[in-house]
């Protein structure tokens, strides 16, 4: 009974990759462009929390794990923003956000 | 099983994988709710106990100042973010027609596929166990890091940073009327 008492890396990576496939679900089927900045969030979440359970599980003596939580944060808020700026750039010139609308590039 | 239970709960070895569970939950329910929800305000409302959640899992792990960063940059910061971008462009609590798109079918079937590989990978494996006591000042330790050994890859995120923030800015104004 492992399990009652520390919880094993397995439920970690599990959890993650279940975060990380509705996040793919999101950005695959919605309409909204702003419902797939939803989706493209959540899948950051599920690296975060892999990267910090594999630092936990891995090695605790050195911090690559937490930096790289760091990093993808910064770099998160980064493409949050432009990525807004874009659907506001395309609303004014489309009148619409449903990514399957704009296909001005369409062959 | 029930005696397990019991002896696990007397000796208060239970509230790591109980907190376990129940941050999960937290995480796994909010975010079918982002997925799902037909209102986009109420998706973007769904992230936050989401996010609060994966910021207890931070906690849960040791990385305290992580689950710090997670509440001010995405709770405070992105969701707010979007909640502007959905203010701006498409008129508060609009209920759309149709919200997902006609690859329905087809993006669940690429997630089970996706879920299918990834089981597949995650059983392949043996993981280890966890490690025993954290070395103490774990975030004193990753401060060291970030501006010691890591200090190249901290100044250029803050360089995309701000080159982002501009560009975001440049981008959102649009063309100058004339």
């Amino acid at each position: 009974m492992n399990w009652l008492t520390t919880v094993p890396l397995q439920a970690y990576l599990t959890l993650s990759a279940a975060l990380f496939a509705i996040g793919l679900l999101g950005v695959l089927i919605r309409r909204n462009a702003i419902a797939v900045l939803l989706g493209i969030e959540l899948m950051l979440n599920a690296a975060n929390i892999n990267f910090a359970a594999f630092w936990r599980y891995g090695a605790t003596s050195s911090m690559e794990g937490q930096v790289f939580v760091v990093i993808v944060m910064t770099l998160a808020a980064a493409e949050a923003a432009v990525a807004l700026a874009i659907i506001l750039n395309v609303f004014r010139r489309f009148k619409t956000v449903n990514v399957d609308q704009i296909n001005l590039m369409k062959g | 099983m029930i005696s397990a239970l019991w002896h696990a709960f007397l000796a208060g070895t239970f509230w790591h994988p109980l907190s376990f569970v129940l941050l999960a939950a937290g995480v796994l329910g909010p975010a079918l709710g982002v997925v799902f929800s037909r209102n986009i305000v109420r998706a973007a409302l769904w992230l936050l106990p989401c996010l609060i959640s994966v910021a207890g899992l931070f906690v849960l792990l040791g990385a305290e100042m992580l689950a710090g960063i997670q509440v001010l940059i995405y709770c405070g910061g992105i969701v707010v973010l979007i909640l502007f971008g959905v203010m701006l462009t498409h008129g508060v609590g609009d209920p759309d027609i149709r919200v997902y798109n006609r690859q329905l079918w087809w993006g669940l079937l690429g997630v089970v596929v996706f879920a299918v590989v990834v089981s597949f990978a995650l059983t392949a494996q043996l993981w280890p166990p966890l490690p025993g006591q954290l070395p103490p000042n774990v975030t004193g330790r990753l401060a060291d890091a970030l501006l010691g050994q890591y200090v190249l890859a901290f100044e250029v995120a803050s360089v995309i940073l701000l080159v982002a923030m501009v560009g975001a800015l440049v981008i959102a104004r649009g063309e100058p009327k004339e």
